[in-house]
């Protein structure tokens, strides 16, 4: 177990830097000149010549790495120019949006997703098998700016509602976890319905039902116990997704997350906003995952407590 | 029910499944019974049908794939014709033994859990530690050592033939008046396999229930059975009693699959390997973290 | 286990239980999905493909005459946007764009993704260990942030978002093909080969990446509907090819301002999208419970 646990951690670390290492590669081998893309539109050359100075760009690449690894480890993201304040600041005032949006997405979902999974799983009538697998599949061919839209429009607009965009009250919350939840549904109902399946047609399942386990008890705790574990990973680890991923919602609905920060940071090239944003985002998501995938031994007792001989 | 009325009484059985490949017969109406205090074993290769006629009986096999005619009388109620006769004597009239032991029980679940819950479905008044101590005590009864401790493992921390004694303990909470049992030691080592049937032995021998043994190992069937059935495609080619099929097999079939058996030299089973006590025959530990 | 039917004894295989059967729903699954997947995709694949053949006024041709005519109007089955351009034209053509781009990212995608994957599953050692490190730590990259970081860095061209989206896409392939490869690598007809005096790459190459595309292929099927939504989401938030034609998710940002008014110019290229991914989705789902069933079925228990 603390091998595990030392391997994954260090395997988390590793895939930060990459990220970190990645975004600092790009900026700098981008076509044009990365003292324009760390300046406003309208820097003048003396204030290119300065900002190149600051950043070091005219010394070697692994010297810029140095210093640009040390601002991280001293908390300096750089400084917004469209927002006037530091980059991280403004990243770090927004994410509690992004993250409530991703909680409320995946809470909706798990309440919904697994009931109609284990519903889906349980009896298999073709018109039950088409009605569901018609839901699913049309759950993950939306693309979710256009169900935002859509939503938007009926829900907002034509019948008034609910809110249109921001966060004015609670309600706002409602129609962008609707839309971000539609793809979550879909797959995680399909993931249950698997899980169940293959734990309804195996050996432990027909042997207790012939010690006269009712077919209930044999869905909702046998089954469905051994679906848990890959249920729960499957969420956390859509959730770490979902940090990054509902950029074009928070767009669609104006939620003042760090996905349209990071749009709009693109929008006016501020980069060391979108800098901040992308690693930031990646370093939180990547957290999310280690913290599901230390939560899988604690879940499964058979990586628990160690194999038998 | 009447003292002589069986406990199982087949007739006629038929199992068609119908695969991706069109219809398969893998029972093609067979014809036995089992009483009380008797074991009836089924013995063939594999392919034979014998583990689909058990499976058949007990209404285990996938409803859309197995389609069952004929009858199946088991304590005198047709589970064919009722399926919901199947559901009422399952856990109460007849309990299964497993093929496999390793995957028979829930991995999430301790084994405490899974056998505590037998008993209290057997026994609904039982509470939970009323169902715990019965529980200990059946893990006595199938020589489990240390039962209490036991009770709180999962699965994946037994051996084979640990879990299968588990197994046979779970089946005994039902107080069955029938065992069918599955092939029950052919995923086990050889030196494992005699313990488990002598377990088997001596509870026929205490409580008289009747067995239906399902196997394909004629040592097995030499050592249990009262009556042999011998199975190949689906139907049976020759039944007797045991010795019978043994001393003076009549089919050819039944010849050849004697003469299949290898013959071994002496071999000196007096030692009891059996140093830790705990029935298994193993000399090694079994669980790691879970010491005696 | 006997086939042949016993004349004596009848079957009680009844034509309902026939129906209600697992295998035959099964198959009948599976074919209804490739039927229904095959005509979805068909639907939108080829007016695009055929884009240039039809005989639609231009994508780019205004006409400020004829601003936000409702579908059905005569001459725009799709009536027309804020600008007078026929939307049926703007979908078709957007979509060669779309589908370009798709097909050519799941194209690079595939054969990066096989090639480093195949090399990972069959050479092992420190070939694995590297592709798999590289691929945990891709997987865990924000993807949509990334893509837009980079087409902001690098501009919005057809290259950079097909070579973008490609990046994105060939971790998923690796990892399958990985997969198939430890498992194929332990048939004895690998061993044979070696044994034979073939060199690894060859038995590689010629051998067990043959057996290997097949079920690879797959996942690129449902790849090509994810680079599909890829696009167009990046083309919405304005960060996706302009020329020579705005995609489909452009398209649908355009239109949002008029969204009341001229409901069209956001739904029906919407649905578009949804029919195309559908229908891909659909193809791959029912390819994949093909091979699935036929590989169950000749794994048949022995009684």
């Amino acid at each position: 177990m603390p091998t595990y646990l030392a391997r994954r951690i260090g395997q988390s670390l590793l895939t930060v830097f990459l990220t970190l290492t990645t975004v600092f590669l790009l900026v700098r081998l981008a076509p044009g000149d990365p003292a324009s893309a760390y300046a406003a539109p309208s820097a003048t050359s003396a204030d290119l010549a300065r900002i190149r100075e600051q950043f070091g760009l005219d010394e070697p690449l692994f010297v810029q790495y140095g210093y640009f690894v040390r601002d991280l480890f001293t908390g300096d993201l750089g400084t917004s120019y469209s927002f006037h304040s530091p980059a991280l600041d403004v990243v770090l005032d927004r994410m509690p949006y992004t993250i409530t949006l991703a909680v409320s997405a995946i809470a909706v979902t798990t309440l919904v997703a697994v009931p109609l999974g284990v519903w889906m799983a349980r009896r298999a009538d073709t018109r039950r098998e088409l009605g569901t697998n018609v839901l699913t599949i049309a759950g993950q061919s939306m693309p979710d700016f256009w169900t935002g839209v859509m939503l938007l429009t009926v829900f907002a607009v034509l019948v008034p509602v609910l809110p249109a965009s921001g966060f004015t009250s609670w309600s706002g919350l409602v129609l962008p976890t609707v839309t971000v939840a539609v793809l979550q549904l879909a797959l995680i109902s399909r993931l249950v319905r698997r899980e169940m399946s293959t734990a309804l047609a195996s050996s432990y399942v027909t042997v207790a039902r012939s010690r006269g386990v009712s077919e209930s008890a044999l869905t909702w705790r046998y089954a469905l116990a051994n679906s848990s574990v890959p249920l729960v990973t499957a969420l956390g680890t859509r959730f770490a997704a979902l940090l990054n991923g509902v950029v074009v919602v928070e767009v669609v609905f104006g939620w003042p997350g760090v996905g349209s920060l990071v749009v709009r940071a693109l929008e006016t090239r501020d980069y060391p906003l979108i800098q901040a944003t992308v690693l930031v985002t990646a370093t939180l998501a990547i957290l999310v995952q280690l913290l599901v995938d230390l939560a899988y031994p604690l879940l499964d007792p058979r990586v628990r407590l160690g194999k038998a001989a | 029910m009447a003292e002589d009325t069986p406990l199982l009484d087949v007739a006629d059985l038929q199992v068609e499944l119908i695969t991706g490949q069109g219809v398969v017969r893998a029972v093609d109406g067979v014809t036995f019974t089992v009483r009380r205090g008797e074991t009836v074993t089924l013995i063939g290769e594999s392919g034979s049908g014998k583990s689909t006629t058990a499976m058949g009986v007990l209404r285990l096999l996938p409803e859309g794939l197995a389609v069952l005619s004929g009858s199946v009388r088991i304590a005198g109620r047709d589970v064919v014709a009722d399926p919901d006769a199947a559901r009422a004597v399952r856990g109460r009239t007849v309990s299964l033994i497993p093929q496999d032991p390793m995957t028979a029980l829930s991995p999430v679940h301790t084994i405490g859990r899974q056998l505590g819950d037998a008993l209290r479905l057997r026994h609904p008044e039982l509470t939970r530690t009323e169902a715990r101590d019965k529980g200990v005590e059946l893990l006595g009864r199938v020589r489990i050592s240390e039962p209490e401790t036991r009770w709180k493992a999962y699965p994946h921390q037994f051996s084979g033939g640990m879990l299968q004694r588990i197994l046979i303990a779970t089946a005994l909470a039902a107080e069955p008046e029938l065992l069918v049992a599955d092939e029950p030691t052919s995923a086990l080592d050889a030196t494992v396999q005699a313990s488990v049937l002598d377990l088997l032995m001596e509870l026929q021998e205490h409580t008289g229930i009747g067995m239906l043994m399902i196997t394909h190992d004629l040592g097995v069937a030499r050592l249990v059975s009262d009556r042999i059935h011998v199975m190949k495609d689906g139907r049976f080619v020759e039944s007797g009693s045991a010795e019978e099929i043994v001393e003076r097999p009549a089919e050819p079939y039944t010849r050849e699959l004697l003469a299949a058996v290898p013959r071994l030299g002496a071999w000196d089973e007096d030692e009891d390997e059996d140093s830790y006590g705990d029935g298994d025959g193993r000399i090694g530990p079994l669980v790691q973290g879970a010491t005696s | 286990m006997s086939t042949a039917v016993d004349t004596r004894r009848p079957s009680a295989v009844t034509a309902r239980d026939l129906a209600r059967a697992t295998a035959t729903r099964q198959r009948r699954g599976a074919r209804f999905k490739l039927w229904a997947g095959g005509a979805c995709t068909a639907l939108v694949v080829l007016p695009v493909a055929l884009a240039g053949l039809l005989p639609l006024p231009g994508a780019n041709a205004q006409d400020l005459s004829r601003r936000r005519l409702p579908p059905l109007s005569e001459g725009h089955l799709f009536g027309t946007d804020q600008l007078g351009r026929d939307l049926l034209s703007r979908v078709l053509h957007g979509g060669q764009v779309s589908l370009t781009v798709g097909v050519l990212a799941v194209l690079v995608s595939g054969l990066i993704g096989i090639a480093a994957g195949s090399a990972a599953g069959f050479f092992g050692g420190w070939v694995d260990a590297l592709v798999s490190r590289f691929l945990e730590a891709q997987l865990a990259l924000p993807l949509l942030m990334m893509l837009l970081l980079v087409v902001a860095l690098f501009g919005p061209s057809v290259t950079v978002i097909t070579c973008v989206i490609a990046v994105a896409q060939w971790p998923e392939v690796a990892r399958l093909t990985r997969s198939l490869v430890l498992v194929e690598r332990e048939k004895p007809y690998v061993a044979a080969a070696r044994v034979l005096g073939l060199r690894s790459w060859s038995v590689l190459v010629r051998h067990v990446i043959p057996n290997v595309v097949r079920p690879a292929s797959l996942v690129v099927l449902l790849l090509l509907a994810q680079a599909v939504l890829l696009e167009s989401a990046l083309s919405f938030l304005g960060a996706g090819p302009q020329r020579p034609f705005a995609t489909w998710g452009r398209i649908i940002s355009d239109g949002q301002d008029y969204i009341t008014t001229s409901w069209w110019l956001v739904t029906l290229p919407g649905l578009v999208i949804v029919v195309l991914v559908v229908g891909v989705n659909l193809l791959g789902d029912g390819l994949r419970d093909r091979t699935r069933t036929g590989s169950r079925a000749r794994l048949r228990k022995g009684a």
